[in-house]
């Protein structure tokens, strides 16, 4: 399923081909401070099922003072 | 100039001025002297503009003559350089924007400008927000003013140093993941992120739409209460900003803090803690408890999620700048470049579920704002790293503590609580629900009473 636990770190192969799908140029010797990066902020999705992260959308829009609040339960 | 005067609080300041002992011309010249002495080697301005400050303070001084009384008249500020500043360049610290001058300010520049202030010049900042400047740019990054081998932290790098070394008595910073708390930790200063829409974006540059605050840096949690009283308030040209009315922040200090509920969330905040870290911040609890303040350990289990705050920002911010990245790329700073291009290999679902991790941590922090007033953590994991290790161009993110707010929106404040054994500062982070600013407000200025590290300062 697309968004079932996805627990490999992400590799420097996937971060090749998603340089290459977004028509960019990243010099060879930054490409390991890229992966690195991107591996970090993809981890804490990569160890949630987000199925299981209550149902809160839509997600995008922010409000500090948002409904999230106030609610006790969804 | 005597350190009394650099190291002067707002209060004292205005004080001294209502009473002829000091005018704003004189305190102006003397800290621009000061600058032209110490700032060759601190790097904290990258724009200083003495004709435009004294002016202000000859307006200053009229002013007092005729018995205005606003806290912040005469008051030396400066300003991050990703605030538009009208007729003064405003570089964002980058190449891109090296000879930009502004037709406008930026809404908060504004507010000061008309409370008063005098304003010295603009702070360098970390380029666009984001990059510390390698060796080469074309603007030198600030340096530590307690040991100029280190980071002052960003990227309100300026800012920090700025006010470390007595240059200045309040300066605007931004903040994304960090960027007021960090230099107000690591230079031993104050600096409160307000709650998200509290001040506003408006004529600053972007970094992150959804992340990105505006708020003051100063050396005590009184003089960040005068500024932000300044700077806040609702302000049509940013979208993000509250129609709540702001508050006199200043009037709500002082009172007790007795029976107030601190929170200590013991999951995230303590890996990769410097032992001198965690002891300080358990010395400055037991400070709070002191004051009467019931301190309880919580749990918020999804701040163990928080790094994927970097997946909105680096996505939001590729999305700033893509145009520019795809047709000039040659004229951001290295590294920063491709931190910047890492935004383009986010996909719509992670930057959808990152968002979602964020909603869920809300909702989380909201549950346990119902049984504590505040949050308290260390502001960060280690004091300021050095250039030698910041300046490695492998070095990816490292590990924050202050994302967490940023994702949820809270108000948050940074307040000195002690040195480390190489003689650096560290700090006590303090978080209050949102738009409660006067609670974590309060609570700073009452450890401030009974603490003195805001009064430390490097020998320069």
């Amino acid at each position: 399923m697309a968004d079932a636990p996805h627990p490999a770190p992400l590799t420097l192969d996937e971060v090749r081909a998603r340089i290459a799908a977004a028509g960019l140029t990243i010099a060879e010797n930054r490409i390991a401070m890229v992966h690195a990066l991107l591996r970090d902020a993809l981890a804490p999705l990569r160890r949630v099922d987000s199925r299981t992260i209550r149902a809160l959308e839509p997600a995008v829009a922010f409000d500090a003072t948002g409904p999230h609040l106030g609610a006790r339960d969804e | 100039m005597s350190d009394a005067i650099a190291y002067g609080t707002i209060r004292a300041l205005g004080e001294h001025y209502r009473q002829r002992r000091l005018s704003p011309v004189e305190v102006t010249k003397a800290l621009l002297a000061r600058i032209e002495k110490l700032d060759p080697a601190l790097h904290a301005f990258v724009t200083l503009t003495p004709e435009r400050a004294l002016a202000d303070a000859r307006a200053a001084e009229e002013a007092l003559r005729r018995g205005d009384d606003r806290p912040l008249l005469g008051i030396p500020v400066a300003h991050k350089d990703i605030y538009l500043t009208r007729g003064i360049r405003t570089t964002g610290g980058s190449a891109l924007f090296a000879d930009w001058v502004p037709d406008a300010d930026a809404t908060v520049v504004r507010r000061w400008t008309d409370a008063g202030t005098v304003m010295l010049g603009k702070l360098i900042t970390h380029e666009f927000a984001f990059g510390l400047q390698f060796p080469g740019h074309r603007f030198p990054p600030a340096r530590n003013p307690w040991n100029p081998a280190h980071v002052p932290g960003g990227s309100s790098s300026g800012s920090g140093a700025a006010l470390a070394a007595g240059m200045v008595y309040g300066a605007t910073g931004s903040d994304t993941g960090g960027s007021i708390r960090g230099p107000a930790a690591f230079c031993g200063v104050t600096g409160i992120k307000p709650t998200y829409g509290r001040a506003s974006r408006a004529g600053v540059m972007t970094l992150s739409w959804t992340l990105d605050h505006t708020g003051p840096l100063a050396r005590t949690v009184e003089d960040c209460a005068y500024l932000l009283t300044g700077m806040a308030g609702h302000d049509p040209a940013d979208p993000a900003s509250s129609t709540r009315p702001a508050e006199d922040y200043v009037a709500a200090l002082g009172g007790s803090v007795r029976g107030l509920r601190v929170g200590v969330p013991r999951n995230y905040f303590f890996d990769e803690c410097d032992a001198d870290v965690v002891a300080a911040f358990e010395d400055a609890l037991r400070v709070l408890e002191g004051l009467g303040a019931d301190v309880r350990d919580v749990t918020v289990p999804a701040f163990d999620l928080s790094r994927s705050f970097l997946l909105i920002l680096v996505a939001e911010a590729f999305a700033y700048h893509e145009h520019d990245l795809r047709t000039k790329p040659e004229l951001y700073g290295d590294v920063l470049r491709e931190r910047l291009m890492t935004g383009a290999l986010v996909t719509g679902s992670e930057y959808v579920q990152a968002q979602r991790i964020r909603t869920r941590t809300c909702a989380e922090v909201a549950e346990v704002m119902r049984t504590v007033d505040v949050l308290a953590t260390p502001t960060t994991p280690k004091p300021a790293a050095s250039f030698a290790v910041m300046q490695n161009p492998d070095l990816a993110f490292p590990k924050s503590n202050m994302p967490p707010f940023n994702l949820t929106g809270q108000p948050t404040l940074a307040v000195p609580c002690g040195l480390s054994s190489t003689g650096l500062p560290l700090s006590l982070q303090l978080a209050g629900r949102a738009f409660e600013e006067t609670t974590v407000l309060r609570l700073g200025h009452a450890y401030q009473q009974a603490t003195d590290w805001h009064t430390r300062h490097p020998a320069v």
